[in-house]
């Protein structure tokens, strides 16, 4: 050991219930080293770094922090041995301003009045040498999310962290945003600092990390330094061997089936000038129009929260909406939710807890929510429960649904798996529109596969898809046009031949796109 | 084969234990923790408890009151149960099964001379449309202003008092009775007695009927799912087409019909008029039973049978022991609590 690792842990174990989530993980970062954590959801990830930031409490293993065994028991302590952590979902308070934000929960002078001056100086100190612009006296609920996760970043600096914890960073980040993301950790390694940087995405662990550890169903399985690893040796790491990788569509390489131009198609859904108000009242949705065909897997690319999830009801007929929904040409606009999944419209939400599922209810009665009222679930007034176990068991099955059976209760499931049930459930329909909202978050390497194969089946029996995700990877991988969603309105469109990921995160932060450019 | 047979009928059986055995437990401790206080309070808890439990089965008649008291707690607990399935609290039981009573009240006497074959179907059938209508109300607030239900169905409870005691004064009043009570309905709208030389009534079969229909209502109707869809999750419900709002309409009819039976059950089979305080705490008893169940309407009957039990028990030993009945009570709520307990200790 040439150098003194700043973190060890090793053999951690930790169980809930029968389930092992960890299973003897080892993990040393250096002082120093922007140290990747690689690893497909359920992987143990997030389970991992739980422990080390005092949140869980492992079943097993040690924990050396700076060389001396450590308990950490909870954020307290691990901040007190100076472990930071910037969660997915950060835990900030809206209606405070920035600078309020960064020192809740520290020592401040407050006689005779809150003194914030210092504090300001210190924060702005950092926010300039570490690369993080904020302003630092807005009110945090009005910064987009890409500013809040600096916002984050920045408090953990400001109680003088040696250890930083990104969990999945970039799931919200333009491209341009992560690349400054990655200029900040780069800043702070150099200045000694270590930051553990979780993620699914081979780019970005391949990009920034000085070494990386993979895991795999809470094992880690290897340990590498950046210039030995190699994106085959990564994915092989992953994933085992549940993924046939050369044929996988996940890591194709260059063009594949997806791609193939579908213009010639009729029109399969057509949107008109739609718009909607989200639930205060607001624009949400203003004036969007576009066409998928047959056979096409059109993309719907933005960062979360600029109007995605309006679209997606609107369509849906799930809030109120102004302007036309046309399938195969008919006219739909009249239609309400329940007509709309009759007539083969299937969707999958984005908020699984929240519009997906039925938590306090069997897998059985979520997986024909919506379709209970057609045959051959419902026949007349009653339901066919027989028919509708015997379609759970084959779905369970077939999607590989980690469940006891029909009557398990959804509640039970893991987020992975309940993600499964809302694909089983809007694949199973034999829709002739897909819609789905970012329908491979917190699954495996092998169900995201297993999903885009899904995808392709229904393109090529002349479905249409309609794709909105935050992953533009995913959009790249799949669609035949993307169309960019900023603040309610299209921002622009790019096809399949030009996708540039600078381009669409030019139009995903609101910037005017290739033409306007060259026109100015 | 049986080996391979055997195993899912194994694990189905130690499934059943496990999920009847927080209640064992619970009634359990809820008998140790009252007896605690009959003890302390000087009665003999052996006694007691002997008198709670057994009364019940010790001859036909007794039984017979049992079944009686069943009758109108398994409808209450219904009319609780069937809203709460679609996660709607219906509080106004009481009120409804008193608006259910005075229609069942007013069809039979001022109908007094119709065959039974006539007027026994519209005395109950005036309960089940009064009751019904009763609930319509805060139905209907619910369903256009979404008006918080547990308020309205609560506050009708209070309006029902008075309607019963301006019925019982002034519309039909009895002269003879020193309490307020109405005239006699006729002889047709009474319910037959089952079993002779007992007062067990007809409402029995009737009270069974309708809480089968009411479970096969939710466990295999496509409303029914809708129903539970909606108790689960109604905004997932929505993002699915279901109609929540109509769903929670609907439920909270059927319960204030099946509350406004109960009432007229009460009328047509045990009191042959209408009595201020025959509500007795019905209600309140099928909320416990309700939650006890947790909202399971297989379960419900079950339930409401047990509690009869330990209320006949408890007349009965308050007469010959003296021992207050409201220790009963307090052993009804303990059961309660310990349910809730279990719960939250099974989900740590």
């Amino acid at each position: 050991m040439a150098e003194r690792d700043r973190l060890v842990m090793r053999g951690i174990r930790k169980s809930f219930g029968p389930v092992a989530a960890l299973d003897g993980v080892e993990l040393r970062v250096r002082p120093g080293e922007i140290h990747g954590l690689l690893g497909g959801n359920g992987a143990g990830k997030t389970t991992l770094m739980n422990i080390l930031f005092g949140l869980y409490r492992a079943d097993a293993g040690e924990i050396l922090v700076g060389g001396r065994p450590a308990h950490v028991r909870s954020p307290r302590e691990a901040m007190a041995l100076g472990i930071g952590m910037v969660h997915q979902q950060f835990l900030q308070v809206p209606t405070f301003t920035v600078v309020e934000n960064i020192v809740l929960g520290t020592r401040l002078r407050n006689r005779p009045g809150l003194d914030l001056a210092g504090p300001l100086r210190k924060i702005e100190a950092l926010a300039e040498r570490f690369g993080l612009p904020f302003d630092p006296r807005a009110r945090l609920g009005d910064l987009p999310m890409g500013v809040r996760q600096r916002v984050e970043i920045a408090k953990a600096l400001y109680r003088g962290v040696e250890l930083l914890i990104l969990d999945e960073p970039t799931t919200m980040l333009t491209p341009q945003q992560v690349d400054a993301l990655f200029a900040s950790l780069k800043v702070m390694v150099q200045a000694g600092l270590s930051v553990i940087f979780i993620t699914h995405k081979l780019r970005e662990v391949l990009a920034v990390s000085d070494r990386i550890t993979v895991l795999r169903s809470g094992r880690s399985v290897a340990t590498a330094p950046r210039a030995e690893a190699t994106e085959h040796s990564l994915v092989r790491a992953m994933v085992g061997e549940a993924v046939d990788v050369d044929r996988s569509l996940l890591f194709a390489r260059g063009e594949h089936e997806a791609a193939l131009a579908q213009s010639g198609q009729p029109v399969r859904l057509a949107l008109e000038d739609l718009s909607a108000a989200d639930p205060e009242g607001r624009p949400a949705l203003e004036g969007w129009s576009m066409t998928v065909r047959q056979g096409e897997i059109v993309g719907i690319a933005g960062v979360a929260g600029n109007g995605q999830h309006a679209l997606a009801e609107a369509v849906m007929a799930i809030r109120p909406r102004q302007g036309r929904v046309r399938l195969d040409g008919a006219d739909l606009s009249a239609l309400a939710t329940q007509q709309l999944l009759a007539r083969g419209l299937a969707y999958v939400p984005e908020n699984r807890w929240e519009d997906g599922c039925l938590a306090r209810a069997s897998l059985a009665h979520n997986l024909i929510l919506g379709a209970h009222r057609r045959p051959p679930f419902s026949a007349g007034r009653f339901l066919q429960w027989h028919v509708i176990h015997t379609l759970a068991r084959a779905l369970i099955a077939e999607f590989n649904i980690q469940a006891r059976g029909p009557e398990a209760q959804a509640g039970d499931l893991s987020g992975g798996n309940l993600q499964r049930v809302m694909l089983a459930r809007a694949l199973s329909q034999e829709a002739k529109v897909l819609i789905l909202h970012n329908p491979t978050q917190g699954l495996d390497i092998a169900s995201i596969e297993f999903v885009y194969q899904q995808l392709l089946r229904h393109k090529r029996t002349g479905g249409a898809t309609l794709l909105i995700s935050e992953n533009i990877d995913e959009l790249f991988l799949l669609c035949n046009r993307i169309a960019v969603i900023y603040r309610g309105r299209m921002a622009g469109t790019l096809k399949r031949g030009q996708f540039d990921a600078y381009a669409a995160g030019r139009l995903m932060s609101g910037m005017p796109g290739q033409d306007a450019e060259a026109a100015a | 084969m049986s080996a391979v047979a055997a195993a899912p009928v194994r694990q189905r059986v130690a499934l059943a234990v496990l999920n009847v055995l927080p209640y064992l437990v619970a009634v359990a401790a809820s008998f140790a923790a009252a007896g605690v206080f009959i003890a302390l309070m000087g009665f003999d808890v052996a006694r007691a408890y002997q008198t709670i439990l057994f009364t019940s089965f010790r001859n036909a008649n007794a039984f017979g009151q049992t079944l009686n008291k069943f009758v109108p707690l398994l409808l209450q607990a219904l009319a609780f149960a069937l809203p709460l399935a679609g996660g709607k609290y219906n509080v106004g039981g009481e009120g409804q099964m008193l608006a259910g009573a005075i229609g069942a009240a007013a069809v039979g006497i001022l109908l007094p001379d119709l065959p039974g074959l006539a007027l026994l179907p519209l005395v109950l059938l005036a309960s089940l449309i009064v009751g019904a209508l009763w609930a319509a109300l805060p139905a209907w607030l619910l369903y256009r202003w979404g008006i918080n239900e547990i308020l309205t169905t609560m506050l009708l409870n209070f309006v029902s008092f008075s309607l019963v005691d301006y019925v019982a004064t002034h519309v039909w009043p009895d002269p003879a009775a020193g309490h307020p009570t109405t005239a006699p309905i006729g002889a047709g709208g009474v319910l037959p007695v089952l079993l002779p030389r007992t007062t067990l009534h007809a409402g029995l079969v009737i009270s069974l009927l309708v809480a089968a229909a009411a479970y096969v209502f939710v466990a295999r109707t496509t409303v029914g799912y809708e129903l539970v869809a909606t108790g689960a999750n109604p905004r997932a419900a929505r993002v699915f087409g279901i109609h929540v709002r109509r769903l929670f309409l609907l439920s909270l009819v059927l319960g204030g019909a099946v509350a406004g039976l109960s009432g007229g059950i009460e009328v047509a089979g045990v009191h042959q008029r209408l009595i201020e305080g025959m509500q007795s705490n019905f209600m309140l008893l099928g909320l416990i039973i309700g939650l006890i169940a947790k909202g399971n309407l297989a379960a419900v009957p079950v339930v409401a049978f047990f509690i009869a039990v330990l209320e006949v028990g408890a007349s009965a030993m308050q007469r010959t022991l003296a021992i207050p009945g409201e220790m009963v009570f307090i052993v009804e709520a303990l059961i309660l609590l310990f349910i809730l307990l279990s719960d939250r200790l099974r989900k740590r």
